[in-house]
């Protein structure tokens, strides 16, 4: 067992100046077996390769650690704009010709930035990889960041912002974070807001690639049929030569909280029913917790069996219109998130004492054998679907590389979710879901 | 001078380190691909059981899913006139309880074994697809048996389905893109059988558990149905246990399907759909061509893909990147047994209506009387190309094509000569396709606030108004100073 800083001690011995990867993983008992071997090279850029030869088609995500809670003080938005920029030119690819790189050859491409990252990820023919390589590793050593191009990323997102605050129930979404999510890092949009947007400048994106956007701060990873061989020269050439950056900090202030229930009411002008944000402050993504909480997440809403989507929403007894919740995570919290839009205020109360009615059910009684296996085949189900092509599985490796404590843990993760008992899950549910713990957030319309 | 010019030169030099310092030469340019890897599809094997039920299976070793589909060749062409939509509503109340299974045991029967079932109406047929984790299929079976054999077709399964599919069609007539496609298919299927599926909530009202009943005895047959499975299963198993299963499903004679080729429309019209408040506009643009031969399915794939397959085609390129008249406008073709449709689709801004249907029209025109270049043929063959493995990557989306080319009969052929036929396709084949095709009268839809988009339709000089319903309100036209009349 090792951590990340282990892993670049460990794995920076063997590699002298010719790139070595670990030794193949086979994932476990629960997982497909696809083979996986990662590495770090010299400059901090951690190097995923997982083979899969059925198709001729290979898919590379390159996941830098940065996200909406990296961004200063009064500079929200800086990390979406960011993404934007990236497509915006580099040394030697004029702007938005990496998409047009990507189509000519039939492949797709997309990216996101959310609260703690922000990835970029291409499915192309397999012979086509060398070309994605190259792209990539230009912009990440050689973003061309102008004002001109700045100026236009900034007015895209500004449009984006507009657009979000014509949706009903935003601002109330926004509200609510900064209910549950006490300090600036973790409760700010990840779009930003229009005054920061609008404040923001060409050096300060210039300062956040420099800061962020370097190999030590970023995952590469890449999934499908590719020469075991090659893609070893490939990488190195592309990327080795990319010097390190500075080494980011990626601790934040502990949560400090007392717990106690809150309740307070929100207008939203644009709200055509009323409706309510309810949420738990839960344990940090992948502590010991975490894994239970997973399987709670799918007992009280995942499939249309699950306890909530009954209560609130079953075809005899409906009292939400709408009603959806899930764990969210943000960086190094979590919590979790419950939405209903209501006929009226009245039925916001009477849906609110139906979630902690149902809660203290489940508190009470032992869940059944087959309703635990039924949760866990859905939960398996989601994990193996992940899985399911090149791309997606590249997306998993990436994120399970910056958010589990130990990546080697990959194979035996499924594992430790089908290990949760029917007295944990008890256990979660006294200890996170309570009304002591909840935050709630009514939202009324004009 | 000499001197100004090496100060110039060492300038260029230093300034260019400065802006990409310790560029290597192999970052200039893109590295040229390896060679074209083989791609090797997977072999689809086939049976007839005793009953006539067709099974094809493709094996997928280790795959922890396993996909189902079952074609039932009846689609909405085949409800009746009154009421229409029968298709459709059998689909709603098929896989929501059975006679043995009430609808929250099918929902709990469903999560355990990680299942996902739905279905979908088409104009020749209905597709029902059962993805399940692999170590289910006894269960996942079972439960197809009652679908087919034990359907709950009671009276409060009927109420709740038509109470519930009505509800959700008054909701759809709110967004324009429902609106204008519904409408499109009503222009171009006036008077014949595939006019049905754009069925609207009146035709709901009529739903009655007689014609039901009636529809699925008739056409819910296993010689009228075949069954696509992928997974990780041998085709002796895969039939083995479907006959099982299957084996109450009694096959019957089948009444002679005729379905009249589609007309060409005989004139250009503009239909403006009105969906009030709304703040989108959607357009619409189509015209329907006879069943295609093999090969001039792949010459219109590679015209599609260069007028507006991708973002990287003429529609997109020009509407949204160079124009700014919309946020997407692509193209697209689709095929049934009488024939097919090619339409453009764009969501346009509303203030720009009337320059985007002029720019639609002219990157229509412009196909038609210029071939477009060996280039870009060539480009939009190699996206088709290269394309094609990351369409079937995913077993959902692979066992999705191989049902969709079952269901309409297209061959092996079509499925593994796939490269060879796009490769075969030049800038001659797909301007005859262009000149046949796009040349005909077009059909013009746009969706959304009328108040809004009459104002804009200024170089428009008739177009028939209509409400969100698809009925007709008035005709305007416009004189020769500009002004418009309304005629009812």
């Amino acid at each position: 067992m090792f951590n990340h800083d282990q892993i670049r001690t460990r794995v920076g011995i063997s590699l002298g100046l010719v790139l070595v990867f670990a030794a193949p993983l086979l994932l476990g008992q629960f997982g497909p077996n696809f083979p996986l071997t990662y590495a770090r090279l010299k400059n901090g850029l951690v190097v995923i390769l997982s083979e899969d030869p059925t198709l001729p088609v290979v898919s590379v995500a390159v996941a830098y650690n940065v996200g909406s809670v990296h961004e200063p003080f009064g500079k929200a938005g800086l990390a979406t704009i960011m993404e934007n920029l990236m497509f915006r030119g580099s040394a030697n690819v004029a702007p938005f010709q990496h998409f047009n790189f990507i189509n000519r050859v039939g492949g797709e491409l997309s990216a996101s930035t959310s609260e703690d990252r922000t990835i970029f990820y291409q499915t192309v023919p397999s012979n086509q990889l060398a070309m994605v390589l190259w792209l990539e590793s230009d912009r990440m050593r050689f973003l061309e960041i102008n004002e001109g191009a700045f100026d236009r990323a900034r007015l895209a997102l500004l449009d984006d912002l507009l657009q979000k605050k014509s949706e009903p129930y935003y601002d109330s979404q926004l509200s609510f974070d900064q209910l549950i999510y006490s300090d600036f890092a973790h409760s700010h949009p990840v779009l930003g807001t229009e005054e920061n947007v609008r404040n923001l400048t060409v050096e300060d994106a210039r300062n956040f690639y420099a800061g962020y956007y370097a190999p030590n701060n970023a995952v590469l990873c890449i999934t499908g049929n590719f020469n075991k061989l090659s893609v070893r020269e490939l990488v190195v050439r592309y990327f080795e030569t990319i010097p390190r950056g500075k080494d980011v900090s990626q601790s934040f202030e502990p949560l400090v909280y007392t717990r106690q229930p809150v309740i307070k009411t929100f207008q939203d002008v644009l709200a055509s029913a009323p409706a309510f944000h309810m949420g738990f402050r839960i344990a940090p993504p992948f502590s010991n917790d975490f894994y239970t909480l997973s399987i709670v997440d799918y007992i009280l809403f995942r499939g249309r069996s699950s306890r909530l989507n009954r209560r609130l929403l079953g075809r005899d007894n409906k009292i939400a219109y709408e009603a959806s919740g899930g764990i969210e995570r943000r960086k190094d919290r979590a919590i979790y998130r419950i939405f209903c839009v209501v006929n009226n205020m009245a039925m916001a109360e009477r849906c609110q004492e139906a979630i902690f009615a149902e809660l203290d059910r489940l508190k009470r009684t032992v869940l059944s054998g087959p309703d635990l296996v039924r949760t866990k085949t859905m939960f398996k189900r989601d994990y193996l679907e992940r899985l399911s092509s090149s791309m997606e599985r590249a997306l998993f490796l990436c994120e399970s590389f910056l958010t589990l404590r130990n990546f080697d843990d990959v194979p035996l993760e499924l594992d430790k979710y089908m290990k949760v008992t029917a007295n944990d899950i008890v256990g979660i549910l006294n200890r996170y879901f309570t009304a002591d713990n909840s935050i709630i957030l009514n939202v009324k319309t004009k | 001078m000499k001197k100004i010019r090496l100060r110039f030169a060492v300038w260029v030099v230093l300034s260019g380190m400065f802006v990409f310092p310790q560029q290597e030469r192999f970052r200039r340019s893109p590295p040229p691909p390896e060679p074209l890897q083989e791609l090797k599809l997977p072999r689809i094997e086939r049976a007839v059981l005793t009953d006539q039920l067709t099974v094809s299976i493709v094996t997928r070793e280790n795959a922890p899913f396993s996909s189902l589909q079952l074609i039932i060749f009846a689609g909405e062409s085949l409800s009746p006139n009154v009421p229409a939509g029968t298709a459709t509503f059998i689909a709603s109340l098929l896989g929501r309880g059975t006679l043995v299974r009430s609808v929250s045991d099918v929902e709990e029967f469903l999560d355990s074994i990680g299942g996902a079932f739905s279905v979908s109406v088409g104009q020749d047929h209905v597709l029902l697809t059962f993805h399940f984790m692999e170590e289910y299929l006894d269960p996942a079976l079972g439960f197809l048996s009652q679908v087919l054999l034990q359907p709950n077709f009671t009276r409060a399964e009927i109420d709740y389905a038509k109470f519930t599919t009505t509800y959700n069609l008054l909701a759809k007539e709110k967004d324009p893109d429902f609106v204008a496609r519904r409408h499109l298919s009503r222009m171009l299927f006036q008077n014949h059988p595939y006019e049905k599926i754009a069925f609207s909530s009146d035709a709901i009202k009529a739903w009655n558990p007689t014609s039901l009943a009636d529809f699925f005895d008739r056409f819910y047959r296993p010689n009228n149905a075949r069954i696509i499975f992928t997974g990780s299963l041998s085709l002796n198993v895969a039939t083995r246990k479907i006959s099982q299963y299957l084996n109450l499903w009694q096959p019957r004679d089948l009444p002679p399907i005729a379905l009249p080729p589609l007309k060409v429309p005989e004139k250009e019209r503009v239909c403006l759909v009105d969906v009030p408040q709304s703040r989108e506009c959607m357009a619409y643009v189509g015209t329907v061509f006879p069943t295609p031969g093999n090969s001039e399915r792949f010459d219109l794939a590679v015209l599609n893909q260069v007028l507006g397959g991708t973002p990287t085609s003429r529609l997109f390129m020009n509407l949204r990147e160079s124009k700014a008249f919309a946020n997407f406008a692509y193209s697209e073709a689709e095929f049934y047994r009488a024939g097919g449709v090619f339409l453009v689709r764009a969501k346009v801004r509303p203030e720009a209506i009337a320059p985007a249907l002029q720019e639609i029209r002219k990157e229509i025109r412009t196909l038609t009387k210029e071939p477009a270049s060996s280039l870009e043929i060539e480009q939009a063959k190699s996206y088709l190309i290269f394309n094609f493995p990351l369409q079937i990557e995913r077993y959902d989306e692979f066992s999705r094509r191989m049902a969709e080319n079952q269901a309409r009969n297209d061959g092996e052929e079509f499925w593994s000569r796939y490269y060879e036929q796009v490769m075969l396709v030049n800038a001659d084949r797909v301007f005859a396709t262009a000149q046949k095709l796009l040349g005909q009268p077009l059909i013009l839809v746009i969706a959304g606030d009328k108040s809004v988009l009459s104002e804009r339709l200024t170089d428009v000089e008739t177009y028939d108004v209509f409400d969100a319903k698809g009925q007709f309100q008035y005709t305007v036209t416009k004189d020769k100073k500009g002004a418009a009349h309304e005629a009812r």
